[in-house]
């Protein structure tokens, strides 16, 4: 366990080019320990490419990383005490779902006993204490996903464990469970964890910090909440919730109300600084509703679709080319082809160059 | 598939196919049948006659078949061994690596009977250079060709001169196929190079393996050019190979109808132990 620091890094796989491309811009970050973080972007974003950054299996291009403040840059995976979780499960084939937990520990010449009682606790942990005995390859992908993620936590001494999307071949109802181990063995060992995902709800319901990734590029750190309610750029907005956020040119009316076609909507935010082009507005369809008794900030909108999702009504409107998505209480009865929907101020976000004012 | 026309489309792979591998095999078991030889050169029928004299009263078909047994094995295991170590060796990053790739081909691409005068003019027991160095080390001359149980060993390294950059080859094309975690997830667990190679690279490589193994041990069952140029199966029968006296029989000694007898019999036993051999290699390297 220990603290992660990625100073300055950034990577390029073309270095002798004369203009690299880069898979991982120039960036700085602390990973604090016993900490969950979640790496979400979407593919080929350098997800990865930072992730094998920090354990060894790749030289980052520039910059250093240190493990407790000790510089590990040019040390090899096998010394950085680092385990991590592929995409798919990698487990030894030939030897039994017991060696394959205690591999990592012999490896390291722990002592028998040592070595026993740590397989016997994190197969408990992972529900495998009544396979050990069975050849590794007689399990099912997700049992051998799970022994992949068991040599990861059998070492206790492991700075983090990093996961890259470990829970891809993995069904929906274990998945639910093992997101909840995980957060478990957090808890218990206290152990850094970072999981790659290119799914917004595995990293929302991970996490205690969402590192956005987009080309090569960190665009936003922040708590699940964060992510969700202020989107630092259009991207984020964009690529979390779902539907994605609406998103509408405008253009600035007063210092705190921009304007859409002819409808004036409010916002909390202090537009005064601001110049008057490439302004957008954004709000997440979870906070437009259909309008009761409000004075202000009402749009009035054609509807186009009606979708019942069950626990949600998904409207789809149009108001002039503009396209509105609006998740609404499913009780609600929507009688008329016109409503008015209302955009909560505080709810509202501007972006300007598609970045949050 | 309802189509009217297919045999037309199939005829000339077929007539190809009957050509080269059916009519041949046919003819060869009407021919085992017959007692065709020098003195009566026609396709008689004497019945099993044949098979009776090769089962009953050939002891030398069957010494030259277990040495070629033990020729082909010893020869493809050494293959395996040094063909494995030379491509673990060019996989990794090393310097000059494609230009070891390259050498290590070299013997691949020469002319087997070619190499084997070659290699008879090195082993050449008075005249030959192996004997002169040796004899400046102090080593007396050594009986390459002429010692019965030297001479199977001289046999054997030519040929695994000749046929190890085949399997260093597909084992190289093996290796460079196999996918990057499994090596990842085991430097990351800590392994040292030893337990890599038994726990990752070795169970990865088994049905490469297995298929690198069985195309050459029937490359190598078929050993006729190296023995015909280097010893011409001597001293007496000691580097005989089922081949090699099948060649005597049928094209020295004419004997048509009983050449034909062996040729059959040899292709049903190579069939069944190569058979066997694939089956009880899967059955030890591979563990699914």
């Amino acid at each position: 366990m220990a603290k992660i620091d990625l100073s300055n890094i950034s990577h390029t796989y073309n270095p002798k080019d004369l203009e690299p491309t880069y898979a991982l811009n120039p960036f700085s970050m602390t990973w604090e320990n016993g900490k969950r973080y979640a790496i979400l972007g979407p593919s080929g974003c350098g997800k990865t490419t930072m992730l094998n950054i920090v354990s060894g299996l790749i030289k980052p291009t520039q910059g250093r990383i240190l493990f407790d403040n000790k510089d590990v840059t040019s040390q090899k995976t096998e010394t950085r005490n680092i385990s991590q979780v592929f995409q798919f499960p990698v487990i030894y084939n030939t030897m039994s779902v017991y060696d394959n937990l205690a591999f990592p520990l012999k490896c390291r010449d722990f002592e028998k006993n040592k070595i026993e009682e740590r397989v016997q606790s994190v197969s408990e942990t992972l529900n495998l204490s009544s396979f050990l005995n069975m050849p590794a390859r007689k399990l099912t992908a997700d049992q051998k996903q799970l022994i992949s993620l068991g040599r990861g936590l059998v070492r206790e001494d492991v700075a983090a464990v990093l996961m890259d999307e470990p829970l891809t071949v993995i069904d929906p109802d274990l998945k639910f469970r093992l997101r909840r181990n995980l957060k478990e063995i957090n808890e218990e060992y206290k152990t850094t964890l970072v999981y790659v995902t290119h799914d917004q709800n595995e990293a929302m319901t991970f996490a205690d910090n969402i590192i956005v990734m987009d080309q090569g590029e960190i665009v936003q750190v922040g708590l699940p909440k964060d992510l969700f309610e202020r989107p630092k750029t259009t991207f984020v907005g964009y690529f979390i919730g779902s539907p994605a956020m609406n998103l509408f040119g405008t253009q600035l009316h007063t210092d705190n109300s921009v304007k859409i076609n002819d409808t004036i909507i409010k916002t909390n935010t202090n537009l005064s600084k601001l110049k008057n082009n490439n302004i957008k507005l954004g709000i997440r369809s979870e906070f437009v509703k259909v309008a009761k008794d409000e004075s202000e900030n009402l749009v009035e909108v054609n509807i186009q679709k009606i979708e019942d999702f069950g626990n949600f009504k998904l409207l789809t409107t149009k108001m002039g080319q503009l396209t509105i998505k609006s998740k609404i209480n499913r009780e609600i009865e929507i009688a008329n082809d016109k409503v008015k929907l209302h955009f909560p101020p505080e709810k509202c976000c501007v972006y300007q160059n598609n970045k949050l004012i | 598939m309802n189509f009217k026309h297919k045999y037309v489309f199939l005829f000339p792979g077929l007539f190809v196919l009957i050509g080269i591998l059916i009519f041949p095999i046919i003819f060869t078991i009407r021919l085992s049948l017959s007692g065709w030889n020098s003195y009566t050169p026609e396709m008689n029928f004497i019945g099993i006659t044949n098979y009776i004299r090769l089962f009953t009263d050939d002891p030398r078909f069957w010494e030259s078949f277990f040495r070629l047994s033990f020729l082909s094995v010893t020869t493809v295991i050494l293959q395996y061994i040094i063909g494995f170590a030379l491509a673990l060796i060019v996989w990794r990053e090393i310097k000059f690596k494609r230009f070891f790739r390259v050498i290590f081909l070299i013997p691949m691409m020469t002319t087997p009977v070619i190499m084997t005068v070659i290699w008879r003019t090195f082993f050449h027991e008075s005249l030959g250079p192996v004997n002169d160095l040796l004899g400046n080390l102090g080593v007396k001359p050594i009986l390459w060709l002429s010692d019965p149980v030297i001479a199977k060993f001289t046999v054997i390294i030519v040929e695994v001169w000749q046929w190890t950059p085949f399997m260093f080859l597909l084992l190289l094309a093996g290796l460079l196929s196999l996918p990057k975690e499994p090596f990842l997830a085991a430097a990351i667990d800590g392994a040292s190079p030893f337990r890599k190679f038994v726990y990752v690279t070795f169970p990865l490589m088994a049905p490469i393996s297995i298929g690198a193994i069985i195309i050459r041990l029937i490359e190598a069952s078929k050993i006729m050019d190296t023995v015909f140029v280097l010893t011409s199966g001597g001293p007496g029968t000691a580097t005989e190979t089922s081949s090699f006296y099948i060649y005597i029989k049928g094209l020295r000694e004419f004997q048509m109808g009983y050449a034909a007898t062996l040729s059959f019999t040899y292709l049903v036993i190579m069939i069944i132990s190569l058979t066997i051999i694939a089956k009880v290699l899967t059955k030890l390297m591979i563990k699914e």
